[in-house]
């Protein structure tokens, strides 16, 4: 059997070892978790890791690792949530916007007004407004990142319109909405891809940080920054539980990015430099 | 020159106006009643009522607005509940301390970052720049704040080499404000060195092919030359780009990396908003970060065509 020539870029390769790894642990947290996630053992608080505790156990004596295992599925999934939601909202107003020039100045200047905040500080904003649940961080961080979404999809779009083959498409009397599905949507795929993997990446960076500075989605499904939060306070005595949780973020988000150099190189070599 | 300054500051005009439109619609959308919220679980009716007041709560939306922006320009940003304080002095005191260290990081991580960048795109496709891109990559992919508790753990804990946060202004002493602030802005800067590098090489890959550098190592310049004078400048307008791009995500992840360090900036002071609902410096606080970002980008703006003449020419 021939391998994919993406496999052969090695980038691609680590991100896809690196992600498949931490998305396995996630969707099998139920079976490779050794203990309960929220189960309280108060006669092994603050426990050191050993041989039945492999990560130790915080302040309640509940596993780190189970707690971990756990946690990753909450930031993947809040983050698959935000790729998703992102990619359709930006990318129907990139849509717009490259397409249909009336529309460009409007929908632009609103877009360049979201990305004027800092997108963490826009994203806590909206999450304590609209009240701490997983649906509320799926929600400002789509607010929060869809803007850049737009701004690729618009920038593909104005490449793909000036291309011959739309000409012709118009020339034959094509409808817009045939042009559309037909020439332009799918010229636009490998940049979105691109761009949604390295959204993917940040939106599970900026997950910790609300559930860090305690806006996230509430206890007691902790995501992997709730856990580094909840670990804080006890960093001298018990430094494991706040320092290995943003181990797993750190081989997500750095097989996500690498995931998208890969594809980025092997969908469209003139992309290589451009960057997000 | 004049004429372009003036054209770019009337196109932030539009920006500024819906991010104060964003910043004043929030409150709109906050589900239960403000007042009572703020006021707390033991209030009574009357000292509801009185803060309601005190927001304008009991107007309508249409009115507060008016009022909101009657306010904004005359630089008022309204009053914090909380502090009993005017919330544009509230974040003006704090922002240096904000200001300082994402500038700071900002310079770390263009020192390290640009040379870094040169560097792989001179060995390109050799190990030299492997590592370094690696490198750049595993920055910008580790949390920061989680960053911070790693650092404070070593250096702070169980090395003792610098304090585990806590502010000293430089003006009291410019050792301790070097040690306190050395950790909060090396994390922010190794996250913002990675985007920098990975531009400056890809920037200057772009660059060293053309025809006037073959003309400069034709003419026999030693190849540090070459990268420093001239792929660095023809480079410089995308690193600009990205430096600009920078600032904006070192300033968010300054206002987080303060909870981490206890500095006492504008993010502790709109983060310890959030989490008590005090919604006047939540908006004041977003309106001026926002306009921090924008007054930052009209300068790279204006950078471009201090770097490049031929944009000078254009208009």
């Amino acid at each position: 059997m021939k391998m994919p020539a993406i496999l052969k870029r090695r980038s691609f390769a680590i991100g896809l070892v690196l992600v498949g790894a931490v998305a396995f642990c996630a969707v099998f947290a139920d079976v490779l978790a050794p203990f309960d996630p929220v189960k309280n053992n108060f006669r092994y608080r603050l426990g050191e890791p050993n041989d039945i505790y492999l990560l130790g156990t915080d302040r309640f004596g509940r596993d780190v690792l189970s707690r971990i295992l756990h946690g990753a599925r909450v930031s993947l999934r809040i983050g698959l949530m935000v790729v998703i939601a992102s990619g359709l909202i930006g990318g129907v107003v990139g849509l717009v916007a490259g397409w249909w020039p009336k529309a460009d100045a409007w929908l632009m200047r609103v877009m360049d007004g979201l990305m004027a905040f800092p997108g963490i500080l826009l994203a806590i904003a909206l999450a304590v407004t609209l009240g701490p649940s997983e649906m509320t961080a799926v929600v400002a961080l789509t607010v929060a990142y869809s803007p850049r979404t737009a701004r690729v999809m618009r920038g593909a779009v104005l490449v793909a319109r000036a291309q011959d083959y739309v000409e012709a498409a118009r020339a034959v009397g094509a409808k817009t909405g045939r042009i559309l599905r037909r020439h332009i949507i799918p010229a636009t795929m490998a940049p979105l891809m691109v761009q949604q993997t390295y959204i993917f990446a940040v939106a599970i960076l900026a997950e910790a940080v609300l559930s860090f500075v305690g806006v996230g989605p509430p206890p007691p499904r902790p995501s992997l920054g709730a856990i580094i939060a909840d670990g804080r306070d006890t960093m001298i005595e018990a430094p494991w539980i706040a320092l290995s949780p943003g181990v797993a973020i750190a081989m997500i988000v750095l097989g996500l990015n690498l995931l998208g150099d890969g594809l980025r190189d092997a969908l469209d070599p003139r992309m290589r430099n451009t960057v997000r | 020159m004049l004429r372009l300054i003036v054209v770019r500051l009337l196109a932030a005009v539009p920006v500024l106006f819906v991010v104060s439109l964003i910043s004043f619609g929030l409150t709109l959308l906050v589900p239960g009643d403000i007042a009572a919220e703020m006021a707390g679980p033991s209030a009574n009716r009357v000292e509801v009522e009185q803060i309601r007041a005190q927001l304008g709560l009991n107007q309508p939306p249409l009115e507060r607005m008016l009022h909101w922006y009657g306010g904004l320009l005359q630089g008022d940003l309204g009053k914090s509940i909380l502090l009993n304080q005017s919330v544009g002095s509230a974040i003006l005191e704090r922002l240096p301390v904000t200001l300082s260290l994402a500038g700071i990081a900002l310079l770390m991580a263009a020192l390290v970052g640009i040379p870094l960048g040169l560097l792989a795109a001179a060995k390109a496709h050799q190990w030299q720049d492997q590592a370094a891109m690696g490198g750049a990559l595993m920055g910008l992919s580790l949390p920061d704040f989680w960053l911070g508790l790693l650092l404070i753990w070593v250096l702070a804990v169980k090395l003792q080499w610098l304090p585990s946060g806590g502010w000293i202004p430089f003006s009291d002493d410019p050792v301790g404000w070097l040690r306190s602030i050395a950790m909060p802005a090396g994390v922010l800067a190794l996250n913002q060195m990675g985007p920098l590098a990975r531009m400056t090489r890809s920037a200057a890959l772009e660059v060293s092919n053309s025809d006037f550098i073959r003309t400069a190592r034709a003419k026999g310049l030693a190849e540090p030359r070459v990268f420093a004078r001239h792929v660095l400048s023809a480079a410089a307008v995308p690193i600009l780009t990205v430096a600009g791009i920078s600032f904006g995500i070192a300033l968010g992840g300054a206002l987080v990396i303060e909870q981490v360090f206890s500095l006492p900036g504008v993010g502790r002071l709109v983060i310890g908003a959030v989490l008590r609902r005090d919604w006047p410096v939540i908006q004041g606080g977003l309106l001026l970060t926002a306009f921090v970002f924008v007054a930052v980008n009209l300068i790279v703006d204006l950078l471009y065509l201090w770097v490049d003449p031929r944009l000078r020419e254009a208009r």
